[in-house]
């Protein structure tokens, strides 16, 4: 058995299991909240609880959670565990460029298959009436058939068709989910999913120029933002960084480069790493932290930065922004995890929220 | 749907903390904030500085009143119902000898720092963030004491802790910790408390306190115990925000940053020194060992913290590695001190009860009966014999931590053999007893070679006069506060008590 709970002032809701305590669900499911000591003794993880009941746990001190706290409707998510559905808020940012659009369920018709590289192939369903809306950056969670849990992928394109999502699916080595829509996947196929999920999207009202970082297939979230705010007539720096083996494993190519021509202020490098680069490729070599410390001088304070792709990749960049002085309010991420990957996540400290 | 449109914490937070500050105009920045720059640090800034917490002054006293009427309701109630008496045993109490004599004027000591820091930083988020903990660590102190006096009245060690405090040997040991940071600039004290003692090691003198008061039938040191802790969390966020704060105004703030954690990692750890011989000897009941202690809440906590700092170029705390193979030593060497010399001391020691033994050797297998349990029947068989052991002479204590030099070559593999260091600087020769303290010592000598070193002191003539009896006056030792606990003060109005309650109690249901 398990509740929603929604936190304020994200609007995000997470799956609460009704053994499990509210902040340990909320880590899990990648939404940072306030925390400290984990045992319910120093009070960093108090929150408001605006609807629904709680357990408020035997581990709270009565120090770290007060009489009058709890008659006014507080709790300690470290040691707080739902017993309905519930709305909480919480000490965290509020997000003023966040929609909080409300997820729906949909489904498409798969109308195109392209392999857009060896392991990548672009899937692009369509929605029928209103479509689907959603932020550049966000992804939806596919059902796949005979597939227990659903899958999440990034919508590729533009925000601006809702009507036509694309999808650009990575076949990951023995992924149940990736390896059916590689293999069984047919034009004329129907698939259900649900849509918009996720925090990764502009932060349009931040004046800063923008950096992105797209790895692999995780390309796709940074193309559909680079898309929206070139569509929209955005005439700030922006600059993308595409990291790939080979030239074999680079994509979208020809889009970037003619966009390039179109729009004087966005810059397209892309990166390979090998080991197996083309013998004719005159662009950056290496992975593409080094690339883009390369082409930045080894600075990046001033800009914004967006990275999305495979786990080392963006704790790779993280460094790498890092030693270019630029931190944690100015980036945001998105990393592609496999079941395997979210198995072995290393234990984490409470110095970075979002990192 | 209806869009529901109410400020969010830090929008109400923000309109009732910013802008009180202003620019001063009848002086100089740099004369009204003198310390800011003269550590190297560079701050490029303030206004980057974000809230650890978000805490206005009105509901902070309401906060903090709440506690203290909780706190007092159960002071009351336990002097009341005489709960002196239903601790696991008198020889538990030394344990809160060492609290009062030894952390508690540090408190006192933590609130005049942050009173210091929250005039001397120029950001206002940053001054009254220190404020409140100026204020914390005084109710702290308050809190402390009136909790402790309940046991002055009964038990023999506790009435003089302040004087005592600024002059007696192994308390020379925290208070030359503190004088350190207290001495040092505002960037320095802050990573040294709220960085290197509160966060990185607060759980290791805490919970040995605390849940070790729990398992002995202490609940009144148990109940200031969590009302200091429920202050934690604003003095942990607090470290850890200073440090980000600091790592990200400037690069050059970086190598700073990383030598005093290094420093200030070593003094911490030193201190708690003592902690891990009350922890693992000194309570009756011990809920959980040092070593298990440092695994949790360094080896896992930290290394995870370190493991995150390192984005910013941090490393660990150099010597963290001789620290964690120390952890099977520790405590056995100090308590050894503690042992030899109790008769210079506020609290009483005994050898450990065969039962206490057992447990060590359960929580030490590799080093307990090889290394320290045929020294304490060696001592335990001098007892019996009426020779209880006691050092005559004066230690040569650690011109760095203070303590004596007991220290031995852990790391590499040779347990019996001793690390005392020896430095020259201007002529002289410094004794420091490891690598770690020779490390600090050369790094400032000249703020070292100042240092009062207790026996030192008294061989100059500075302790009040050249026998024991007289240095222990001076330190205002009464006769029975130190010594053999068998036999003690304590231990006969223990019994006496003891006997008579359960003489009362039957004359009751008769």
């Amino acid at each position: 058995m398990s509740y929603e709970v929604t936190i304020e002032p994200m609007g995000v809701t997470i799956e609460v299991d009704e053994e499990q305590t509210i902040l340990d669900a909320a880590l899990r499911q990648g939404i940072y909240l306030p925390h400290a000591c984990g045992h319910g003794l120093c009070g960093t993880c108090k929150v408001d609880i605006l609807e629904g009941d709680v357990e408020i746990g035997e581990e709270a001190s009565s120090f770290a959670l007060m009489d009058f706290e709890r008659d006014e409707g507080k709790c300690l998510t470290c040691c707080s565990k739902p017993e309905s559905d519930m709305v909480i808020e919480a000490d965290v940012e509020e997000e003023e460029d966040a929609l909080y659009l409300p997820v729906q369920d949909y489904t498409g018709k798969v109308v195109r298959l392209e392999k857009l590289t060896p392991r990548i192939l672009a899937v692009v369903l369509e929605v029928g009436g209103d479509g689907v809306e959603f932020q550049s950056g966000q992804y939806a969670n596919l059902n796949i058939p005979g597939v227990e849990s659903p899958r999440p992928f990034s919508m590729a394109d533009s925000p601006g068709n809702r009507n036509l999502l694309e999808f650009d699916v990575a076949l990951i080595e023995g992924g149940e989910g990736t390896t059916w829509i590689h293999e069984q996947l047919k034009v004329g196929d129907e698939l259900s999913f649900t849509a918009p999920y996720g925090n990764f999207f502009l932060r349009k009202s931040s004046p800063e120029p923008m950096i992105f970082f797209g790895g692999g297939s995780g390309l796709s979230s940074p193309r559909s933002m680079v898309k929206d705010l070139l569509e929209s007539g955005d005439e700030r720096e922006i600059i993308l960084f595409h990291g790939a083996r080979n030239r074999k494993e680079l994509f979208y190519c020809d889009e970037f480069e003619s966009l390039e021509e179109k729009y004087p202020n966005f810059k397209y490098i892309p990166a390979l790493s090998g080991p197996d680069v083309e013998a004719d490729w005159t662009g950056g070599k290496g992975f593409v932290h080094e690339v883009a410390l390369d082409y930045m001088n080894g600075k990046f304070d001033g800009y914004k930065v967006y990275m999305c792709g495979p786990p080392p990749m963006i704790d790779a960049c993280i460094n790498a922004c890092m030693k270019g002085r630029l931190f944690e309010r100015d980036m945001y991420m998105e990393k592609f995890l496999t079941a395997a990957d979210a198995e072995g996540e290393a234990k984490r400290s409470p110095l970075f929220k979002s990192i | 749907m209806a869009v529901k449109k109410r400020l969010n914490m830090r929008k109400r937070y923000e309109l009732l903390t910013r802008g009180l500050a202003w620019e001063p105009s009848y002086q100089p920045r740099e004369k009204v904030f003198p310390y800011e720059d003269f550590e190297g640090i560079k701050i490029t800034d303030w206004d980057k500085w974000e809230d650890p917490f978000r805490l206005t002054a009105d509901s902070y006293w309401k906060y903090q009143a709440e506690k203290d009427k909780k706190l007092y309701a159960v002071m009351d109630s336990f002097a009341q119902n005489d709960g002196f008496l239903n601790v696991s045993d008198a020889s538990y109490i030394n344990a809160l000898k060492i609290f009062i004599q030894g952390v508690s004027p540090l408190e006192y000591q933590a609130h005049r720092g942050f009173a210091h820091l929250a005039r001397q930083f120029a950001g206002e988020g940053a001054q009254i963030a220190c404020q409140m903990q100026s204020i914390d660590e005084l109710r702290h102190i308050q809190t402390q004491i009136h909790t402790i006096s309940n046991y002055n009245k009964y038990f023999t060690g506790m009435h003089d802790p302040f004087h005592m405090h600024d002059r007696v040997w192994y308390l020379s040991v925290p208070k030359s910790f503190m004088d350190d940071a207290r001495t040092a600039g505002p960037f320095e004290f802050i990573t040294s408390i709220s960085f290197s003692f509160e966060y990185l090691l607060t759980n290791l003198l805490f919970v040995p306190f605390m849940s070790g008061a729990a398992h002995n039938g202490d609940m009144s040191t148990v109940t200031f115990g969590f009302s200091a802790q429920s202050d934690e969390s604003r003095h942990m966020t607090l470290g850890l925000g200073i440090i980000k704060f600091l790592l990200e105004q400037h690069e050059d703030n970086v190598p700073i940053v990383q030598k005093w954690m290094d420093k200030h990692f070593w003094r911490s750890y030193r201190l708690l020194g003592i902690v891990s011989a009350m922890q693992d000897y000194m309570l009756t009941e011990s809920p959980l060992s040092w070593k298990e202690g440092w695994k949790i809440y360094f080896e896992d906590n930290a290394g995870a913290l370190f493991n995150d700092l390192s984005r910013y170029g941090i490393k660990m705390p150099k010597f963290h590695e001789v620290a964690t193979a120390e952890a099977d030593h520790l405590s056995h060497q100090v308590y050894s001190v503690f042992y030899a010399f109790s008769h210079a001391a506020g609290f009483q020691t005994t050898v450990p009860s065969a039962k206490k033994m057992d447990w060590l050797s359960e929580k030490y297998p590799d080093t307990f009966d090889k290394y320290y349990r045929p020294r304490w029947e060696m001592w335990a068989e001098m007892e019996k014999e009426g020779k209880r052991f006691f050092n005559g002479g004066l230690p040569l204590d650690c011109q760095v931590c203070q303590i004596p030099m007991v220290f031995t070559d852990v790391v590499n593999g040779n347990p019996m053999k001793p690390t005392h260091r020896v430095s020259e600087y201007k002529g002289d020769k410094y004794h420091t007893c490891s690598d770690g303290c020779r490390d600090i010592f050369e790094n400032e000598p000249e703020k070292y070679v100042q240092a009062l070193v207790p026996p030192q002191q008294i061989f100059q003539g500075n302790c009040g006069g050249e026998t024991i009896p007289d240095v222990l006056n001076w330190y205002h030792f009464a006769a029975d506060d130190g010594g053999e606990y068998h036999g003690s003060t304590d231990e006969k109005n223990w019994k006496k008590w003891h006997g008579e309650q359960s003489d009362s109690g039957s004359q009751e249901k008769a």
